[in-house]
Formats: C-alpha cells, structure tokens, sequence
C-alpha cells in the first residue's frame, strides 16, 4: 500500500537529479548540451593535455557552475569521488620497479600530470551533462537517435520505480527502527532481511497498479507521450561549435 | 437517465474471499454519486468493475443500458467514456514529467500530437497546475500528485469519471480546492462517482449516495434519506453526518420548518442558526 496516513517520508531524490531538473539550463536543448559535454570530452581525449585539458576543465565547470547554476557544493562533491580514485592511480605512474628496486620513473611526473589534467577534463564534462540534463531527457534523445522504444520505455519506468521503491524502503526503515528494529547488529541485519522480502510483492503489487491506472486511460501496450522539446538555438549552437573550434586551436598550437 | 449499471454483480477476490455479493448499482448522468462504505468494504474492487478492469463471476455491467463487452475493443470503447482516478496517485503516474503523463491518455484516444498538446495545456490550466507542467512526478507534493492524476484523467473528457477516495490524506484546503476542481469539470458534462468513508463527505458534496457494506449496496437515493437511517448506518459500521444530525435536531426543534431543506454544510447551518437566533429576538 502506500505510504500516505502512514509514515511520511522525504523524496529519497539524489542530488544530481534535483539539480539536473531544476538548474537553469534545463531548458536548453540536450543537442547544445551534449554537444558541448561530448565534444569537449573528445578533445580531453584527443588533444595533448596541456593545455587543452585545463582549458576544458575551466569551460566545463564555469559552463556548470555559472552558466547552469549547479550548486557548488554538489559539483564537488559528485566530483571528489572519482578525484579520489584518480589520484592515488597516477602516484603509481610516478614510479618505476625493476630489478633495481623502486626508483622514478623517467618522465613520470610529466606522464602523471598529463593524465591527472585529463581525467579531470574529462570528468568536468560528464559532470557538466549529469548536473543539467535529467535521464529523462537523454533516454529520449536516445530514442530520437534510434534506441527501440521498448528499450526506453523499460529504463523509463525503472528510473521512476527506483524514487518510489526508495521511498517505501526508507519508510520501512523508519517504521522499523520506530519500533526498534535497529538495536544490534543481529537484529538489525533480521529487519534488513525482511525489509527486501517485503519489498518484492510491494513493487509486484504497485507494477500491477500501475498497470490498472493505464489501462484506464487507454493503454494498449504501447506508452505514447508528447515528449517536452526544448527548441534548438541555432546561435547556442554556434556558440558550442566557436568555442571547441578555439579550444581545439588552443589545444594543437600553444602545446 | 442512465449512465452505468450494474444488475447482481459477484466478485470474490482470489482466494475465495466473496467481495461482491450481488450488487445493484445505477449512475444517473449528471448526478453525483458517492459510494459510501467502511474501510475494506470492496469500494476499489466496485470500481474496478465499474470501468472493466475487474470481471464479474456473474451479473452484468450495462453502459447505456446495453451490457458491455470485454473484448479489446469493447473495453476501448468503454473505458473512452468512463476515466477512472486511482487512490494512490503514485499508481497513476509513469512518465517523465507532468505534461507528458497528461498526453498519455489523449494519445491514447487517438488525438493527433497538435491536439493532444492543446489538451493538455487545457486541462492543466483547468486544474491550475500549468506551472508543474515540466517537473517530474518525484518532485511533487502528495496533494500536487493527486492533480496531476485527476489532470491524466480529465485530459481524457469522459463522461463518467470514477474517483477512488478523491480527498483521502489531503488537508482542508487540498480537500476544497480538489472538490472545487470537480464541481467546474461536471459544469462540463462528466458526471461523478467517487468512493469514501467519511458519511460527512458523501452528505455534503454528492447528489446522491450509495450506501455499500457487505457487498451489497443497501441503500441508494437522497442523502438526507439514506444517511439518516441510523440502522442502516449502524449496520454498515458507518456514523450519521455531525451536520445532517444537527440539522435533524434543528427541524424536531421545531427550529427548521417540517418540509424546508436540510443544512448540507457549516455554512447551510450557521445561516439556519443565524436566522433562529433572529427570530428569537423579534419575539
């Protein structure tokens, strides 16, 4: 059943999907976007690091930052993870061991750098796509590009299943630690076992409502909507094209 | 005239549990109907019927006086014409944002994109949710999500719209302004039937009540007649309006003339007060 009269729980709604949903270029059309993001990440790949890569890293965080409006506290903190993996990875290239035993590795340092700045470019241009434009929207510009609908359809309903599952799980949660489900280890790892149990027939037992409710408005196996396109600008565009265009330049000539 | 009827419906849930036990039910266009039960009395599963999402074991479901088809396209046909709310919005809601929900249904009727947008638009305009047209249905509050799934419905201009406990878990407010919504979308034509507990409810906003326990409808006719038979009432686990008593002992007061109207809200009955305390005084 559902949770209202019962226990009322926040929208477990990560972060990133408030921000993609709420920043201020939500509305800016996903071809300028992921043209930026993608475009830009295939430079980060493609051109020496530097000074391409630092280019890239400030376009994309200030596209983020003061262009989209991301909270920065959140752009850091989806960022510090894979910083955290990326570090201690290229330490490892610093050094060399051989026979001899562990020593510095010749040009180590450069080949270290280089692959910090563009790992970080990289990652700048992803976090630039996931903090303005939600799933939603790129499983339908998957679908415009030639994804099976039944593809979209299906990551489409897991992605909303996900929100309530969550929701009825934290519920659960709360519910059983309100009555002291929580209290030890052993106790708490039996109330985590049957929070799953219950899960399963509550997601079977929601499918099929959801099932009713569209079958009530007409569904006869195929989940038609009017998509919410947001409207090309050419000078957007344009504005993407001039700025990997230099950034490229940049890239080939000053390295 | 007609709408919908049911004649000795019988419905056991899987499991053997008997759920409707030969129930008659008619929805006459125009009249608002509340079906008014206990909780667990089988009011979802009598709507389930009511739009052929359920099946009867035996009795019969007459659209316009003809029994209806459960063949695809018979379900089609019936289902154009009579749109159903779910209790739980959460059940109802599946797309990817407000606006793309709401087209679900007009698509679904075969409206061309162009038509279809309009509708929307419509509709979320009519329910005064055209600024969440674009979030998504996490994001939204619990009264905003029940909206949004009557819009899908709405979207869809049926003749009859079936509401599963439209006001259950909404504040006063939420609760006003839904059943506010509801009154302008049957100005329109679509004639109401909702399912409730609350006596009080069915008392003050429908035209009609059918009274469900034990899956059978006991009583169906005026409020004041069917709410006011305290062994009805009694039997169905269910309590007399607190308006409608006030009322009644206003009119054995002789305070309400023998044939004058009930009070069928707060308001009806401040006036009624306001007008006695007035007499009173001229005396």
């Amino acid at each position: 059943m559902s949770l209202d009269g019962g226990i009322q729980v926040r929208t477990a709604m990560p972060a990133a999907d408030r921000v993609a949903n709420l920043n201020r270029w939500r509305r800016k059309s996903l071809a300028e976007k992921s043209a930026l993001a993608l475009g830009m990440l295939l430079l980060a790949i493609l051109l020496p690091p530097f000074p391409a890569a630092l280019v890239i890293a400030a376009i994309m965080a200030a596209a983020a930052l003061i262009g989209a409006r991301a909270p920065a506290g959140i752009w850091l903190g989806f960022a510090a993870g894979p910083v955290g993996f990326l570090l201690p990875g290229a330490a490892m290239l610093t050094v060399q061991i051989d026979a001899g035993g562990i020593a510095l590795a010749p040009d180590g340092l450069a080949t270290a750098a280089g692959l910090i700045a563009r790992s970080f470019a990289g990652l700048t241009c992803l976090l630039f796509l996931a903090l303005t434009t939600p799933i939603t929207d790129l499983l339908a510009g998957m679908r415009r590009l030639g994804l099976p609908a039944e593809v979209t359809e299906v990551a489409l309903l897991t992605y909303r299943f996900i929100f309530l599952l969550a929701d009825t799980a934290m519920a659960m949660d709360a519910a059983q630690a309100a009555r002291l489900g929580h209290d030890g280890v052993k106790r708490r790892l039996r109330s985590l076992g049957a929070l799953i149990a219950n899960l399963l027939p509550r997601a079977m037992d929601r499918a099929k409502r959801l099932e009713t409710g569209l079958a009530a408005r007409g569904w006869e196996g195929e989940m038609r909507v009017l998509p919410q396109q947001a409207k090309l600008s050419v000078s957007g565009m344009i504005l993407v094209i001039a700025l990997e265009a230099a950034t490229a330049a940049i890239g080939v000539f000053l390295s | 005239m007609t709408l919908l009827e049911t004649s000795g419906l019988v419905y056991s849930y899987p499991g053997g549990v008997l759920a409707l036990n030969g129930l008659n039910l008619k929805v006459k266009r125009g009249r608002r109907l509340a079906i008014l039960g206990p909780n667990g009395a089988g009011k979802t599963t009598l709507l389930l019927h009511l739009n052929g999402t359920l099946r009867p074991a035996s009795g019969q479901v007459l659209l316009d006086g003809a029994a209806v088809s459960y063949s695809r396209a018979g379900l089609s046909a019936w289902r154009r014409r009579v749109g159903l709310v779910l209790q739980d919005a959460d059940d109802q809601l599946f797309a990817a944002s407000v606006a793309e929900d709401v087209s679900f249904g007009p698509l679904n009727l075969g409206l061309s994109e162009h038509e279809a947008r309009l509708r929307v638009e419509e509709t979320l305009a009519a329910l005064n949710i055209a600024d969440l047209a674009e979030r998504p249905p996490h994001m939204l509050s619990f009264g905003q999500k029940k909206r949004v799934a009557l819009a899908g419905a709405v979207a869809m201009r049926p003749d009859a719209l079936l509401l599963d406990e439209p006001t259950a878990g909404l504040d006063s407010h939420g609760a006003a302004h839904l059943l506010g919504v509801l009154k302008k979308l049957e100005a329109t034509g679509t004639t109401l039937v909702f399912t409730t507990h609350d006596a009080g409810l069915a008392y003050g906003f429908a035209h009609e009540v059918a009274l469900f326990a034990g899956g059978q409808v006991l009583a169906q006719g005026e409020p004041e007649k069917v709410l006011s038979d305290t062994a009805l009432l009694e039997a169905s686990h269910l309590r007399l309006p607190l308006i409608l008593g006030l009322g009644l002992k206003a009119r054995a007061c002789g305070l309400l003339a023998e044939g004058a109207p009930l009070p069928r809200s707060g308001q009806d009955l401040e006036l009624l007060l306001e007008k006695a305390a007035a007499r009173q005084l001229s005396i």
